[in-house]
């Protein structure tokens, strides 16, 4: 399972995905798109979003952090 | 024996103060109930929210206005009153939101939305707030969400680097966010529909000083314009000759929501804004046994220094309640 997580290293939500991640053992790419142009430009193509953070499990977009979400596809 | 299991059940998930709410005033709450001794449970990653344990202030980039610290970032500072709050034995933090508080007994029934319940002697909101949204009204407001229009300076700030943003409010928040973006952005304006914007002198001072920012007083958005993403504001008066601003972030900070329908549901007395009365000195509020501190309070003042002091008394005031009405189970 590929998962990218766009964030950025100030953002609280980001903070409470990566704990997530932690918690339930699950392998994630963190990439930071402040740092990042063509990144936040592949973020903003896959997702339409200029907010962070932006979860991309398996091509499945998830905007904000948003748990329920993450445990239906992260169990698929 | 079906019996005895169900009570011991009953007695593990039995508190005597529950706090509704993890922000920076629960979890003080938390902590000096523990020192009275009170088995504490904290609910909630800040209800409503969605917030990390730690609430609101960890969305505020730097703190210089709470005693001891003399600046520090909003988010390791959530996590000194997290650690302290969890250094006690008595204290249990959950991350479970909850659904429904009813009177049982003596005590409160607490449900929470994964179908969990909990008994509590004494309750605290400590719900806080959240964000107040554009009106409907401006156009285009809810269409560039996360587009260009962002509630969160800390977070989205970063993504733009050397552009125009505009922030929409008069308030301190709204002077620290602008005071943040300048950091990233090319130019910041500040768009205020008021006389003159209100931040705390040291962020006022601070504003004047800081080139990049540029203030609009009374005057309000009234559209947000763009392709993909935000590129323009239109203003409902001209600024030098110009009703359109260009701009490619609009970063609304023009107040909160207090998260109050926990507690109107349970009876707890609100004032006009929605937010929970209570007496000054003893965080009651009009039922006996419920408390609330901190940003869902009619007090005036809401810093986390406040809220915090709100929900220690809250504690004492739980505590006492309990000893002299001699509440020993539910």
């Amino acid at each position: 399972m590929a998962i990218n997580l766009y964030s950025t290293p100030t953002c609280p939500w980001c903070a409470k995905t990566r704990e997530f991640f932690k918690k339930n053992k699950i392998k994630y790419k963190d990439i930071d798109v402040s740092s990042n142009k063509k990144a936040l430009q592949e973020m903003f193509k896959k997702s339409g979003q200029m907010g962070v953070p932006v979860i991309d499990v398996n091509g499945k977009i998830i905007v904000g952090y948003n748990e329920t979400e993450l445990k239906k596809l992260l169990k698929k | 024996m079906k019996k005895k299991i169900k009570d011991l059940k009953q007695k593990i998930n039995q508190y005597d103060f529950i706090i509704i709410g993890a922000g920076g005033t629960a979890l003080a709450a938390a902590m000096y109930a523990a020192r009275l001794g009170l088995k504490t449970l904290v609910l909630g990653s800040t209800y409503g929210t969605e917030l990390p344990i730690g609430g609101v202030i960890t969305t505020t980039h730097i703190v210089e206005n709470y005693p001891g610290f003399i600046r520090l970032s909003g988010v390791e500072l959530a996590k000194k009153l997290e650690e302290h709050a969890k250094s006690y034995k008595e204290v249990t933090i959950k991350n479970e939101k909850v659904s429904e508080i009813k009177k049982n007994g003596n005590c409160f029934l607490v449900s929470t939305e994964n179908k969990r319940n909990y008994v509590g002697k004494t309750i605290l909101f400590a719900t806080g707030t959240k964000w107040r949204k554009l009106p409907d009204s401006v156009k285009g407001s809810r269409e560039f969400e996360n587009k260009g229009v962002s509630y969160c300076a800390l977070c989205d700030g970063p993504l733009f680097k050397g552009k125009v943003v505009a922030v929409i409010g008069g308030s301190d928040s709204a002077a620290k966010d602008a005071l943040l973006l300048s950091e990233y952005t090319k130019k910041v304006y500040i768009i205020y529909r008021g006389e003159q914007i209100h931040p705390e002198p040291i962020n006022m001072e601070r504003i004047k000083k800081n080139k990049k920012i540029e203030i609009i007083n009374n005057t309000n958005v009234i559209e947000i314009k763009g392709k993909n993403s935000v590129e323009s504001v239109v203003l409902d008066k001209p600024y030098k000759g110009k009703k359109e601003l260009k701009v490619q972030g609009v970063f609304v900070a023009i107040g909160h929501i207090p998260i109050s329908d926990l507690a109107k549901n349970l009876g707890v007395k609100l004032n006009e804004k929605g937010e929970i009365e209570i007496n000054h000195a003893t965080s009651e509020t009009n039922i006996p046994g419920v408390y609330a501190a901190g940003d869902v309070t009619d007090k005036p003042f809401k810093q986390l220094i406040t809220g915090v002091a709100d929900g220690c008394t809250a504690a004492y005031s739980a505590y006492q309640y309990i000893t002299k009405n001699k509440i020993l189970t539910c």
